[in-house]
């Protein structure tokens, strides 16, 4: 008999769990959201995730080439950063985007530091907090919902719109928004993750439980479960916290790390969401909170069973469940709670100051614009025209641009002297770009002035300096064109801040649509 | 479903292939070889020499110090040496060897009835120290040592371990299918030594003729009762059994008598049984011979000290493919050799032959740690697997012995079964143990130089 055999220390066998089956249910869990983005987004959308997951492979691919490590370009982990990292990116993106998106996601945020679990956090949010830092408002610049951030169901609400929950849950409302922004989709994934047993729930429920004491309780709306839905289903915390939070190599390795983390999660998204001007609240709360993980895997190891105070005691009779592993999470929710508290108070006491301040600011930048006025108000029938286009792209010529307030302004004898149109564009580098026009009756500009200007420091944020701004004054035309160059001659144009055309073309779309405005309906 | 331990893992059973199969008994014809060293403690002392004749039952090895034990032998023949031989660790250890002369002439008195109420606790003792008894399941852990706690009166459970969580055994099954009431009054025996304790029988519920038969035996006995427990590894661990029956749990450096507990495999009840009640020293043990390279697979009562191949030849040989891998044991926790021609020892409950590895495969598909934090899920002690292999990985046995408490492993193997990125975990634990183990003693030897 020929005995070659086998010697190996014990065990001598293994589930048949492998990497490449994580990673393929992850993949799989994600094929409904896909597949909903596809359908709603159209081919575009299918473009836009087969550049993040080629261009995540291949990277892959060519640093395993290069660095010659083997085939882990094989275990699928890219293909899963792709997808996500498609997937929480809007459709109309340039097609370099996802690409630039990817590259910087697998070379920088994993290569570079090892390579598979050795990443430290999670490459797909960091791919998108790249594109995020990098493209502004083309990011972000969609209607009123998306997978990941969600300031705007939050404005919505905030202004007593409605929001339309089974559109936003199916992921088919007319919205642009990332592409997989259906949480319908998001849901059926989730349940196959949990058939299969490829994720535990301490990370997404301690974040989405979180998350939600936190809106009801600072969100200005209680806990109108209307008003959380929105928040649950519109902003990424969804996506976030089942897909992105649970990625095991950026996440504790304990079930009480996992629950402290899924509470950092929520709670952070909670604060940016509400507290924040920042549209992307969930994105950078994980990518925070993965920072954290190695210190809470630092701190917070488990005694084993047998050292445990009291292991040796007989609990005949009692369940598997023991009442005191809820001990944990009942602090994390206290502190929480505490926290949070301590911030609504803060809120709560400096919230009406703030509204009088802007409300303020409004009024001196209406002044400021229209000087010769003594009185300013509103005309009724001129009130219900912008009222009746609240939330509407004015005029097709002005890129996005809103007529948000149309105020008439008189001397002492009452008689009109001109008229301040309030107007935003959101065609800005880094958010909307908000202003007052001041026009007198002959159609002339007095003068204008920003009262919501975020542009980037030294670029954008020049718009608001006098060089550019008071081109304006005096001017008396019907629409004004940009001047790239500089050095201009005629009524018409106006010199662009240098490096900053974005801003700037905002800037003039947004005159050009209030005098538009004007033209069209008083004068 | 049932009460059970914390962690734990499913690997599959294949107990089919031999779990329906009855005992053969089967009187080995060749060359019989007792390791002197096949308990934990120190080795036993030969009393016997080349050229002695001895009889199945006579006593051949005495054991040397109090952790140690007897070595009966089980066939009556030649002292044919008593030198190194090959043994089941792969090392080559001094052994007995035995020239069987096939006629099984017995030492006279052996199995003469006693009626062990008639015995007195330290004559029950004796007589299990005498027959040269220790822990069957595996550990090998002398059983007079083992009845002999601090405080006798503060045991609560004798738990009798019929769990038979290892994949492919089935020998303990068996036992309790046909030896139920032999069991249940060995267990009366142990209860007898323990004024306090109740019995209970710990058994996986994938075994429901042993489960009946158990309870159709035990029906009647006050304080003995039988405990069908969910399918699980590592169930039949000690720890695993105590946690299931009381709920405590103890660090590695307590023992189970600490947690008011004396555990001992059916295996091991048995043979006290055997020893008390029927004066029959440990000969015999049932062993199951299986696995996929196994033509017929059996469950054999035979003598200990038979070779493994003398065991696989009867039972019919291997398959034309023949087998990759064999271990003595189950898959999760078996030693596996690399020659049959080893002896079988007290605590070896299978000859496993494997026609594929999986280990081999395994490591064809490996790749980083994805830190998925199964190992962490599945750990029967409460350990983080993860952490400590990342400790290891910086040579850092002071994180893993004192932060993460890395000396609690119990080698049970289960996070090395789940883990997807096919980790040699608890290989580098139980290297990392030893090493830290073997640094202990050194500084110890060192300290007891100086003074």
């Amino acid at each position: 008999m020929n005995e070659r055999l086998n010697v190996s220390s014990s065990p001598h066998t293994r589930s048949t769990l492998s990497t490449g089956h994580v990673m393929r249910d992850i993949v799989i869990s994600l094929i409904p959201v896909s597949a909903f983005g596809v359908w709603h987004f159209g081919i575009r959308a299918l473009l836009v995730l087969l550049c993040s997951v080629c261009a995540a492979v291949l990277t892959e691919l060519i640093f395993d080439k290069i660095c010659k490590r083997g085939d882990t370009w094989k275990d699928g982990s890219a293909v899963i950063t792709g997808l996500l990292l498609g997937l929480c990116i809007p459709s109309t993106v340039p097609l370099y985007a996802p690409v630039l998106g990817s590259v910087f996601a697998i070379l920088f945020v994993k290569c570079f530091f090892g390579g598979l679990g050795k990443n430290f956090m999670n490459p797909a949010l960091a791919g998108r907090c790249f594109l995020l830092i990098s493209f502004g408002s083309r990011m972000t610049n969609y209607a009123y919902t998306d997978a990941v951030s969600s300031a705007t169901p939050l404005a919505e609400l905030a202004n007593d719109h409605t929001v339309n929950l089974s559109q936003m849950f199916i992921g088919n409302g007319n919205v642009t928004g990332v592409i997989g922004c259906s949480v319908l989709g998001l849901l059926i994934g989730i349940c196959y993750l949990f058939i299969v047993d490829a994720i535990t729930w301490e990370i997404p429920v301690a974040s989405v439980v979180t998350f939600a004491l936190f809106i009801g309780i600072f969100g200005g709306h209680g806990f109108d479960p209307m008003y959380l839905l929105a928040h649950l289903m519109g902003g990424g915390i969804i996506m976030g916290s089942f897909f992105m939070a649970t990625d095991p190599v950026t996440s504790p390795m304990t079930t009480e790390g996992q629950l402290i983390y899924g509470a950092a999660v929520g709670l952070l998204s909670g604060i940016f969401r509400v507290f924040a001007t920042s549209a992307d609240s969930v994105s950078y709360a994980i990518i925070i909170s993965n920072l954290l993980t190695p210190l809470i895997d630092e701190y917070v190891v488990p005694l084993p069973f047998g050292l445990r105070k009291g292991a040796a005691q007989e609990h005949i009779g009692s369940s598997a469940f023991n009442p005191k592993m809820l001990l944990p999470a009942l602090r994390l929710c206290l502190i929480t709670l505490l926290a949070g508290l301590g911030l609504a108070g803060v809120y709560n006491m400096t919230k009406d100051t703030i509204e009088q301040q802007k409300e303020a600011k409004r009024i001196q930048s209406y002044k400021e614009v229209l000087p010769e006025a003594e009185e300013l108000g509103y005309d009724d029938d001129l009130k219900a025209i912008v009222d009746g286009m609240a939330g509407e792209v004015y005029g097709t010529d002005f890129g996005k641009a809103y007529i948000n307030d149309l105020i008439v302004g008189k001397d002492a004898s009452g008689e009109t002297v001109g008229y301040v149109v309030g107007v935003t564009s959101n065609d800005g580098f880094d958010g909307p770009i908000s202003l007052s026009v001041g026009v007198d009756t002959e159609g002339t500009i007095q003068k204008i002035s920003f009262t919501e200007l975020n542009e980037t420091a030294g670029m954008g944020m020049k718009c608001g300096d006098p060089e550019f701004k008071d081109q304006f004054n005096g001017r008396s035309v019907t629409r004004f064109t940009l001047n790239k160059a500089g050095g201009s001659s005629s009524d018409e144009e106006i010199d662009s801040v240098s490096g900053a055309s974005i801003s700037s073309g905002a800037v003039v779309n947004a005159v050009n649509a209030a005098l538009d405005f004007l033209h069209e309906n008083v004068m | 479903m049932g009460k059970t331990f914390r962690g734990g893992v499913h690997p599959l059973g294949h107990k089919e292939l031999s779990r329906d199969i009855p005992f053969e008994t089967y009187l080995p014809q060749g060359e019989m070889v007792y390791p002197l060293g096949q308990h934990i403690g120190r080795p036993a002392s030969p009393i016997v020499k080349k050229g002695d004749r001895v009889l199945a039952g006579q006593l051949i090895a005495e054991a040397s110090a109090f952790v140690s034990a007897n070595i009966v032998s089980g066939c009556s023949g030649t002292v044919k040496a008593v030198d190194k031989h090959r043994t089941i660790a792969g090392t080559m250890a001094e052994c007995v060897i035995i020239e069987n002369d096939g006629l099984y002439e017995t030492v006279p008195g052996v199995g003469t009835l006693v009626d062990f109420h008639t015995l007195s606790r330290e004559e029950i003792i004796a007589k299990v120290k005498k027959a040269g008894i220790i822990g069957m399941g595996g550990a090998g852990f002398p059983t007079h040592v083992k009845l002999m706690p601090k405080d006798p009166d503060a045991i609560r459970y004798v738990i009798v371990n019929g769990a038979e969580c290892e994949p492919y055994i089935t020998c303990d099954d068996q036992l309790m299918r046909t030896h139920a009431n032999d069991i249940i009054t060995g267990l009366r025996v142990l209860l007898s030594l323990f004024p306090n304790a109740r019995g209970v029988i710990v058994i996986e519920d994938n075994k429901k003729e042993a489960i009946r038969a158990m309870e159709t035996a035990a029906s009647g006995s006050k304080g003995i009762s039988v405990k069908a427990v969910p399918v699980k590894y590592p169930q039949g661990g000690e720890r695993s059994c105590i946690s299931v029956v009381t709920g405590a749990h103890y660090g590695i450096t307590q023992l189970p008598a600490d947690v008011g507990c004396i555990v001992d495999n059916v295996g091991t009840v048995y043979a006290i049984y055997k020893a008390v009640c029927e004066s029959t020293p440990l000969m015999e043990r049932g062993i199951t011979i299986t696995g996929e390279a196994v033509n017929t697979p059996h469950n054999y009562m035979t003598r200990i000290g038979v070779s493994c191949r003398e065991l696989l030849e009867h039972a019919g040989g291997l398959k034309e493919s023949g087998a990759v891998k064999v271990m003595a044991g189950g898959p999760m926790m078996g030693i596996a050799f690399d020659s049959l021609d080893v002896p079988m020892c007290k605590n070896n409950n299978a000859f496993t032959f494997l026609a594929s590895d999986e280990v081999a495969e395994a490591q064809k598909i490996q790749t980083a740690c994805i830190r998925c934090g199964r190992c962490v899920r599945v750990c029967p002690q409460g350990l983080t697997p993860q952490l400590m292999s990342a400790a290891l990985e910086k040579k850092d046995y002071d994180r893993y012995e004192n932060k993460l408490h890395g000396l609690e492993c119990i080698s049970c193997g289960s996070c090395t079964f789940i883990c997807p990125a096919k980790r040699p975990l608890t290989q580098e634990f139980k290297v990392a143990k030893a090493e830290i183990m073997a640094a202990k003693r050194a500084a110890q030897a060192k300290e007891g130089a100086k003074s």
